[in-house]
């Protein structure tokens, strides 16, 4: 049998392709979206997407050193949201 | 570590549970991916990304913090990795439909862009009332300053 070690390592290896494409779709997006807020939509939805995988991956990797990084990543795009949403009512990024 | 050749049932229920929960995360984040990329205008797309901020970024994570909680393999660091996870999650279930309310009321607001399939748009009739009221309270400011009479 497997273990769990072996039976997680392959789950996420088999999780991998997946995300790849979809991470794949949502830059199309972001790179062609007609408005600005399609672009920041597709970045924000990515970014909170790929927090998620590098929980994911820091199972895979066995290295803590990724968590600190998914959170920083949440609340960055958290930040990005807000910014274009001052800048976009107001067309100014706040004195 | 001498658990580590025979693994304890609760870990084995942890793992599938977390595994369970991160398929349906990929799998909706695919969907949502697919959405974003194929709905036809902004306002639209919104259901697409806001399903792939929380089936595929919340549900996930959480799936991702049992598979932690349940995987020895991980030696001491395997709470960190949880612990961190259900931060995230908690982090992510505020903070994603806050943004994109945010995106969304100011791309209404300064038009950027357009509410395209539409039956009834009741916050474009607020917005005007409120604006066509402004103007009117100001002129009536302005004409009041002017002469008190009526």
């Amino acid at each position: 049998m497997l273990g769990i070690e072996g039976e997680v390592v392959t789950f996420i290896l088999v999780t991998v392709p997946i995300y790849m494409a979809a991470f794949t779709l949502y830059a199309v997006r972001a790179l062609k979206g007609p408005t600005i807020p399609d672009t920041v939509l597709a970045i924000d939805a990515m970014t909170y997407d790929l927090a998620a995988f590098l929980v994911v991956l820091a199972i895979f990797f066995r290295s803590p050193i990724l968590i600190p990084t998914a959170i920083v990543l949440a609340l960055w795009v958290y930040a990005l949201d807000v910014y274009v949403a001052k800048y976009l009512e107001a067309r100014e990024m706040g004195e | 570590m001498s658990s580590m050749a025979v693994p304890y049932p609760v870990d084995w229920i942890l793992v599938i549970i977390g595994e369970v929960m991160v398929a349906v995360g990929v799998i909706s984040d695919l969907i949502a991916a697919i959405g974003l990329l194929r709905f036809p205008n902004f306002f639209v797309r919104l259901h697409a990304a806001t399903v792939g901020t929380i089936w595929g970024a919340f549900v996930p994570l959480i799936g991702a913090a049992f598979i932690a909680a349940g995987s020895e393999f991980l030696g001491m660091y395997r709470w960190f990795v949880a612990g961190g996870a259900v931060i995230t999650a908690i982090f992510i279930l505020i903070l994603g439909p806050a943004g994109s309310h945010a995106l969304a009321r100011a791309a209404h607001r300064s038009k950027a862009a357009v509410v395209q399939p539409k039956v009834v748009d009741h916050l474009e009739e607020d917005e005007a009332l409120l604006r066509s009221e402004e103007e009117g309270g100001s002129g009536g400011e302005e004409g009041s300053s002017g002469g008190e009479a009526p």
